[in-house]
């Protein structure tokens, strides 16, 4: 209801005043929302749409892309009969596996840590949070080095202990561990932030009277930390496979998807479908399988840790 | 006797207690130790000269013999590539995406929240559901429509997308929407307009959470990466991390450069870092909480 409405008690002096019959509290509000519902339905509502009919069509020519022929489902058809796409969903469900629950875990501990009587708590919560702000460029730049297999840092320290190191990213087996590892020291003072806020909340009376029934450590959080933390841990759950599922940057720069093609990915592949391949339907019609793919698991993951305890 | 006991027992729970809070700082600070590695061995390894570097020994303290620091890789990068210009082009784009998201953005969300229209409960409706529009999933129709404008290779290519984001609205949305009625109603008994209770009344209270808005979307928007990737394949339009990436994929080898870089491309971000680190956590804060 509006404040004029609701101070006068129904039609106001200013509401009265129409153009075209319509109130001048609509007009207004319709203005102020039209710079952005402007840009948002552009780029942002349109290309979804737009994506659609581009998923059912191909576009035969290169450099004139008003050409096009429709071929209903056949992009679809074609993507679920390619092993590049199979390999590469393989790629991405790995390093979703690997890099999702360290994110979560490892930002939770030290939300936890820095939240009991630790000296220094801003320093600490400085340090941890910084790689954030840095963008994947420099990230991977930087990691490029300290996995160096000849002049690594990581591996310069390992000589000690093991006579040859292996190259972290020339390893079918260890490629996409490396890029998550990298990627949870990128990420995870996002997650630890927000569960440090989410622990902050905990009224401390709880834990004292939980103190006074003998419950403490694992009791107090299992009991009481969690459950009351459980907004906060479906909300980075959430965002972190959402996230992870469209990792692009790291194998791009990194590894082109290489050794052998272990740490291609889904976004990567759209990628170079859409822009070096010029498969424009292709493309689009990838993107359309991954927010199926991500509706899917936002669904599950709802299903198992959003509604548990009502 | 039982007073000996009980005091042995407080002075063992203190020993269990001093023990456990040394571990923990150990942990803690051993933590913050390893996440800090990677700059400390990016910024000594961006100072030393190149024989050093060929030495797979991280040199953390430089060596006394020979010439242990030099300046070369900085001197190279701004006389022989385009960083300067780079920088200017990001900072145009993310305070340009950050100045019109916080116009546009606030001007909505007062709008669906302080103002009554027919519709607006459809419109918050779609707004909310668009989250559910992974960003990469658009990028191909998205490249379509950038081009068909003539955006590509331009600002207002990489600006807009940007814009269109919903993530500020609804932030803005959550927070106008608990604003006491009682602060508008008295403005507009004194004859405000509806400009004058927005700049006047909404922007005065919104203003910790615009900033910690503004600040994200600066820093999210200057590490913006695939987007600008597509759109910018002008060397002189680059932005930072595409420029930067360029440079480590083609034109440079050594690892003195790449480290170098990589200190240029973060030093903007990182001072404004150290300077706004609350707004900038807050921010994320809100996410979650809202979320």
């Amino acid at each position: 209801m509006g404040i004029t409405e609701r101070i006068m008690g129904g039609e106001t002096a200013a509401n009265s005043k129409t153009v075209m019959g319509l109130r001048k509290e609509t007009i207004e509000g319709i203005v102020w929302s039209l710079p952005y519902l402007a840009v948002f339905t552009v780029f942002l509502i349109w290309p979804a749409l737009k994506g659609l009919y581009m998923s059912l069509h191909t576009y035969p020519n290169k450099f004139d892309l008003t050409e096009t022929e429709w071929v209903g489902l056949q992009n679809y058809v074609e993507l679920f009969q390619d092993p590049v796409f199979y390999n590469a969903m393989e790629g991405t469900l790995l390093f979703v596996a690997i890099s999702v629950p360290a994110l979560v875990i490892l930002g939770l501990v030290m939300a936890l840590g820095v939240n009991r009587d630790v000296a220094g708590k801003r320093t600490l919560r400085a340090i941890y949070f910084s790689p954030y702000v840095l963008t994947v460029a420099v990230v991977t730049l930087v990691w490029g080095q300290v996995y160096s297999q000849s002049y690594g840092l990581i591996n310069y320290y390992l000589g000690f202990f093991i006579d040859n190191p292996p190259g972290w990213l020339t390893s079918p087996d260890l490629v996409m561990a490396a890029l998550a590892f990298m990627t949870v020291w990128w990420l995870v003072g996002f997650n630890f932030v927000i569960f440090l806020a989410a622990r902050q909340s905990i009224p401390e009376r709880l834990y004292e009277a939980a103190r006074l029934d003998g419950a403490t450590g694992w009791r107090a959080f299992k009991d009481i930390t969690l459950p009351q933390m459980r907004n906060s841990v479906v909300f980075v759950v959430m965002v972190q496979f959402i996230l992870q599922f469209q990792v692009f940057a790291q194998p791009y720069v990194m590894t082109q998807g290489g050794p052998k093609d272990t740490s291609d990915t889904l976004v990567y592949y759209l990628y170079r479908s859409a822009f070096s391949q010029q498969q424009f339907g292709y493309g689009a019609a990838m993107g359309y399988v991954l927010v199926a793919i991500l509706i899917v698991i936002a669904i599950v993951n709802f299903k198992v840790i959003g509604d548990s305890n009502d | 006797m039982t007073e000996t006991t009980s005091q042995d027992s407080i002075r063992a729970r203190l020993d269990g207690d001093t023990v456990r809070n040394v571990l923990l700082h150990a942990f803690l600070y051993g933590l913050a130790v390893l996440m800090a590695v990677p700059y400390l061995y990016t910024l000594s390894r961006s100072f030393q000269p190149t024989e050093l570097l060929r030495d797979p020994r991280p040199y953390w303290i430089p060596p006394l013999a020979g010439e242990p620091i030099t300046l070369e890789h900085y001197q190279y990068l701004l006389n022989n590539t385009l960083v300067v210009e780079w920088t200017i082009n990001t900072f145009i784009i993310a305070a340009g995406a950050t100045l019109l998201i916080v116009v546009i953005d606030s001007m909505i969300a007062f709008s669906l929240t302080r103002l009554d229209w027919p519709g607006q409960g459809l419109v918050m409706g779609v707004i909310l559901a668009s989250f559910m529009v992974p960003y990469y999933m658009n990028i191909v129709p998205l490249y379509q429509i950038v081009s068909d404008l003539g955006l590509i290779n331009s600002y207002w290519g990489v600006i807009l997308p940007a814009v269109a984001s919903p993530l500020g609205v609804f932030l803005l949305y959550q927070f106008f929407k608990d604003i006491p009625a009682e602060y508008e109603e008295a403005a507009r008994l004194d004859g405000f307009t509806t400009f004058q209770v927005y700049t006047r009344i909404i922007l005065p209270l919104a203003k910790p959470i615009l900033s910690a808005l503004a600040l994200f979307m600066f820093v999210y928007n200057w590490n913006a990466f695939l987007w600008p990737l597509l759109v910018l394949s002008n060397e002189t339009a680059y932005t930072l991390p595409i420029g930067l990436v360029n440079l480590y994929q083609g034109n440079i080898d050594t690892p003195g450069l790449h480290m170098a870089v990589a200190i240029l491309g973060s030093l903007p971000l990182f001072i404004i870092y150290l300077i706004f680190q609350g707004q900038i956590v807050r921010a994320v804060q809100m996410q979650g909480a809202t979320g």
